[in-house]
């Protein structure tokens, strides 16, 4: 973006962004420091050696995954409908999603347990993976309608001309087009999935089904806390977002949108 | 191929949710109640048992595994919920009929919040220790798990406080004396800091630390008056508090309280600097003294970050008389936890085997005690010192073992008296005559208005 | 909304085919399909489950409940009469006003500027991206005891200013009033820019290299070129992350909570902390809901004040 043709340039932009990036870094190193201190890579070996790791690690993909695409599904659905459809009331029923992402989750502990039990839900992902789901969807919604109102009306008309329906002017334009927002919204929904601890704790029984979030428990007490153990568990919570975060990074990369208006 | 929508189509996704959402508000919260449960079998089943602690599974496994030599037919699973989410897991689940057939129970708001949903375990204690069986479990057990005369859960082991750590090497690298008064404090930790080395640590942004140790300042006040107060039977504006704050205050003026006290927290912050060796001092209870041993010592030194842990000899010290008055400042403590059974179990008499197992038979006792965490409740039994590797039993054996003695006959209570209301606004109260936005007079008067706005009635 | 400047001119008259307010005005043709089945979806799922939850709070905000006994006492409009005269609610209230605009405008520019960074040719930009975006995946649950350790008299941050000579500085960060704010305000700043940053970046791949070519032939400078060409672009961006970003402080209670627990007296009581005191510990269902109801009123409040400012200022 930038026009760095000089070499000063290029010394300057590289040193602005790291003098930014620092004060990121600087918790991180205290972190990571406090996550090796005492029993260095024992601290992981423990972490690593809880009673039903690999499961919960297990649990934690599985629920994920599911919240995921469920959000990616429904999300681009809802703002391809908002954004290029016709809509009586749509404003009306773009605020209602809106007044969901006020809520905080410890208000839903009570209604959704009642729900869950009513419907045969209780101790299952589904639990956890609807109100995680229906948490999400506002929130991309917002993010994801906004990019396709960009997308030029003219793709739309000019493949409704050549016959295409909705359907069709869905799958072969705005999802092609819509990477970046798409890889921006999975990489939020799969944090807020990944790191959820509330419900897990509160709607999940059967150790089976527990998931990685519950796993800095077994080493905090109310007369106890081990924090060498909780960093490190949190380490290892946070390699598989960050590699998902990285593997996302080449669907920022400009999309066809270039090609496709010519 | 285009969708068509009718107006009437339109309208009936919203229909439906409505008609789901009526259909669904039906169930709003439930109550618990005594409704009579199939009951099963008392040697045989599965019991779901849900407790903040023990605070590590391991510790629960091995109480289950000891259980199992006497009752294989049992299977019991532990489910550890943090207490800070104690009540949010708890709650719904209870309510839900899914939840669990045993569970923690910890004297005070606890109990007034989770009684309706436990059984009366009056008979159950009769069953297993006979007609007199008050006699034979300490009394602060009893007292503080019991609500509108239900007996809601069966004490396990208690904790009391009141008392002060030192770190024996600190002290007598520095030729110091435990202090026994406000001015031996003061002067200690001046000596301390003039080595650059800390004095006392606390945690005091939390509520249960701050309370314990107004509570003993209030103890050296002037004996009895805590309770009295948290009972109603005097006010917080009594002359008595209001000299408690101007000491609490003085902590932190005359340097005792470290600089940033009202930032940190008892655990990991203050505990994690006690055992590094930075401080010499930290207000604990009675569960610190499995600190003692080298094996919780060291694996708590690598808890908090510090390679090839060296663990040093830690004592327990009488809180000094910081009133002047002469008097002693007695200990108190409560139940650190009971069993409760929930009424909606559907197992229950296996349930009840368990229940009575840890809290009433000399093996359960035994294992619990044991631990060194909580001090039994059945007054015959006493931790095993013989088992127990001190890491220095030449100062330690004599000073751990006559606090045990003592605490066994402590009654005056520490959190059961106290709703939350009342807890939070000690808190407000400490916080803002420590960091100086109200005097003691105006703290203590906010705290009366607290505790009759929480619907305590005074005399 | 972002616009292009290659977009050709409308010849048919436009119709504003839709009630309720907004909507971009004036670019819709007249046959546009039904939208309804579309969102049916993101309605059945978010409003279906999670109104029930509202209805709830709702109707439990009229009662005076601990969430447990069997008969609750009906209070009708009590709870919203005593939060009107709760000095704590308004001091939370003040609070979470000045975090939101502090943290707002500190994220924003961070991330905007990062954004365009990264989009520059940048040695080891890889390396840049995922520290940025690092602390937006850490749980603050197991951040809180680093930042306090951190932010302690012997922590590490007082380390630093004792030596780059800066020692007059140090202080106890958390344990005085007039510096708890600001620290949990720079911790959310820390944790939350990497949202902001990946939005900016997603959003910038839409700007057409033809228009900042173009600015550049007019002999646009590189700030000129942020101000004035990538800034108004991001329009569209920057008003939902406001939208975000003020209900998320109105909700905010983990990083307050678990590092200064609303403390010292409450200087860090944000609603979403005083919900949860209230609702959990204290066990004031009723009063809690209520509150959660105003923070509800509040939020959707703002954001319709955020959405209808912007639109005003891009037609």
């Amino acid at each position: 973006m930038f026009e760095i043709r000089t070499r000063t340039a290029r010394v300057l932009v590289q040193l602005v962004a790291t003098i930014l990036v620092i004060p990121f870094v600087f918790p991180l190193v205290v972190m990571v420091k406090g996550a090796f201190a005492g029993e260095g890579l024992g601290n992981f070996t423990a972490v690593l050696q809880v009673p039903g790791f690999a499961r919960f690690f297990l649990n934690s993909i599985i629920i994920a995954v599911v919240v995921v695409a469920l959000v990616y599904v429904v999300t681009m659905m809802a703002a391809f409908g908002f954004a290029k459809l016709h809509i009586r009331f749509r404003e009306i029923y773009f605020w209602l999603l809106l007044a969901c992402l006020t809520l905080p989750e410890v208000v839903l502990l009570a209604p959704l347990f009642a729900t869950d039990i009513r419907l045969g839900l209780y101790d299952t992902y589904w639990a956890v993976v609807l109100p995680l789901a229906a948490l999400q969807v506002p929130f991309a919604i917002l993010l994801t309608r906004n990019f396709i109102n960009s997308l030029p009306d003219e793709l739309f008309e000019a493949a409704r001309v050549d016959g295409a329906n909705s359907f069709r002017g869905f799958i072969y334009l705005v999802v092609p087009l819509t990477r970046p927002i798409a890889a921006a919204v999975v990489i939020f929904t799969l944090v807020a999935a990944w790191n959820n601890y509330l419900f897990p704790l509160v709607f999940l029984q059967s150790p089976d089904l527990q998931t990685i979030t519950l796993v800095p428990q077994y080493f905090v007490g109310q007369f106890s806390n081990d924090q060498t153990k909780i960093l490190a568990s949190a380490v290892i919570t946070a390699i598989p977002e960050v590699v998902a975060y990285l593997s996302l990074q080449r669907l920022f990369e400009r999309g066809l949108s270039a090609g496709a208006i010519k | 191929m285009r969708l068509l929508m009718t107006p009437k189509a339109r309208l009936r996704p919203l229909s439906v949710l409505a008609a789901a959402a009526l259909a669904i508000s039906g169930l709003a919260a439930c109550g618990g109640s005594d409704s009579p449960s199939d009951a099963g079998s008392a040697t045989s089943g599965t019991v779901n048992w849900w407790g903040w602690t023990p605070t590590d599974t391991a510790t629960a496994q091995g109480y289950i595994a000891a259980f199992n030599k006497q009752y294989p037919d049992i299977k019991v699973n532990y489910k550890l919920v943090n207490i800070s989410d104690w009540v949010a897991a708890l709650r719904p689940a209870l309510a839900s009929g899914k939840g669990p057939d045993v569970f923690d129970m910890q004297p005070g708001a606890y109990v007034t919040q989770f009684k309706s949903f436990a059984v009366d375990q009056t008979a159950l204690a009769e069953q297993a220790l006979g007609s007199d069986w008050k006699s034979k479990v300490a009394p602060i057990g009893i007292s503080g798990l019991t609500a509108d005369g239900k007996l809601t859960a069966l004490s396990v082991g208690a904790v009391y406080a009141g008392m002060l750590w030192i770190n024996a090497d600190i002290f007598a690298k520095y030729d110091l004396r435990p202090p026994t008064t406000l001015a031996e404090w003061k002067n200690a930790c001046q000596v301390l800091q003039r080595n650059k080395v800390g004095c006392f640590v606390q945690g005091a942004a939390q509520q249960g630390f701050d309370q314990d140790t107004l509570q003993s300042i209030a103890n050296s006040v002037q004996p009895g008056l805590w309770t009295k107060v948290s009972k109603g039977e005097a006010k917080w504006t009594d002359p008595g508090i209001v000299r408690t704050l101007g000491i609490w205050k003085d902590l932190f003026d005359s340097g005792i309280m470290q600089p940033g006290a009202i930032g940190y927290q008892q655990y990991p912050d203050a505990n994690n600097d006690f055992l590094t060796g930075k401080y010499g001092m930290i207000m604990m209870g009675t569960w610190y003294t499995q600190y003692a041993t080298t094996k919780a010592m060291t694996a708590a030194l690598s808890a908090a970050g510090v390679r090839d842990a060296k663990p040093f000899p830690i004592l327990p010290v009488a809180f000094p008389d910081v009133a002047g008055a002469g008097n002693t400042s007695a200990m108190y403590g409560d139940a650190d936890f009971g069993l409760a059974i929930s009424t909606k179990s559907k197992a229950r008499a296996a349930a009840e085997t368990f229940v009575k197992w840890m809290a009433t038979s000399a093996e359960g006792q035994q294992v619990v005690a044991d631990q060194l965490n909580d001090l039994p409740a059945l007054t015959s039994v006493r931790p095993n010192f013989d088992n127990v590797e001190l890491v220095d039993p030449a100062r330690q054996k004599e000073p751990v073992q006559q606090l045990v003695t003592t605490a066994a006959g402590v009654t005056e209570p520490r959190m059961s008296l106290l709703n939350a209301d009342v807890q939070n606004g000690i808190l407000a109260a400490a916080t803002s005559v420590a960091t100086g936005k109200a005097t003691p007079e105006e703290a203590a008067k906010t705290l009366q208005q607290a505790a009759e706005a929480a619907g305590v009635t005074f005399q | 909304m972002t616009e292009t400047s290659t977009r050709p001119r409308r010849v048919l008259p436009q119709r504003s085919s839709t009630k309720g307010g907004g909507g971009h005005s004036g670019r819709r043709g007249p046959r546009r399909p039904p939208g309804l089945p579309w969102i049916l979806p993101a309605l059945v799922l978010s409003v279906g489950l999670l109104y029930y939850g509202i209805g709830y709070t709702g109707y439990i905000s009229t009662l005076d409940w601990d969430g447990i006994s069997p008969d609750p006492e009906h209070v009708g409009a009590r709870n919203y009469t005593r939060i009107f005269h709760d000095p704590v609610f308004w001091a939370a209230i003040r609070h979470t006003a000045v975090f939101f605009a502090v943290t707002f405008v500190v994220q924003t520019l961070l991330g905007l500027v990062l954004a365009v960074l990264m989009h520059s040719r940048l040695r080891l930009a890889a390396l840049y991206k995922v520290v940025i975006f690092i602390p937006v995946v850490l749980a603050p649950a197991i951040m809180a005891p680093v930042f306090r350790h951190m932010f302690a008299p012997d922590g590490e941050l007082n380390w630093v200013l004792h030596h780059i000579g800066l020692g007059s500085l140090a202080q106890p960060w958390i344990g005085q009033t007039s510096t708890a704010l600001p620290v949990i305000m720079f911790i959310t700043i820390w944790e939350w820019t990497g949202v902001t940053f990946v939005l900016y970046y997603a959003a910038m791949t839409q700007i057409e290299p033809s228009v900042l070519d173009a600015a550049r032939i007019d002999g646009a400078g590189n700030i000129r070129l942020i101000v004035s060409v990538i800034w108004p672009q991001m329009r569209g961006t920057t008003v939902a992350l406001a939208i975000l970003g003020a209900i998320g402080a109105l909700k905010t209670f983990d990083v307050p909570y678990l590092v200064t627990i609303g403390g010292p007296n409450y200087a860090t009581e944000f609603l979403g902390t005083y919900i949860y005191r209230q609702t959990i510990p204290l066990n004031h269902v009723g009063y809690g809901a209520a509150l959660s109801v105003i923070l509800l009123a509040v939020a959707l409040v703002v954001a319709l004040i955020l959405q209808f400012a912007s639109r005003e200022r891009g037609a």
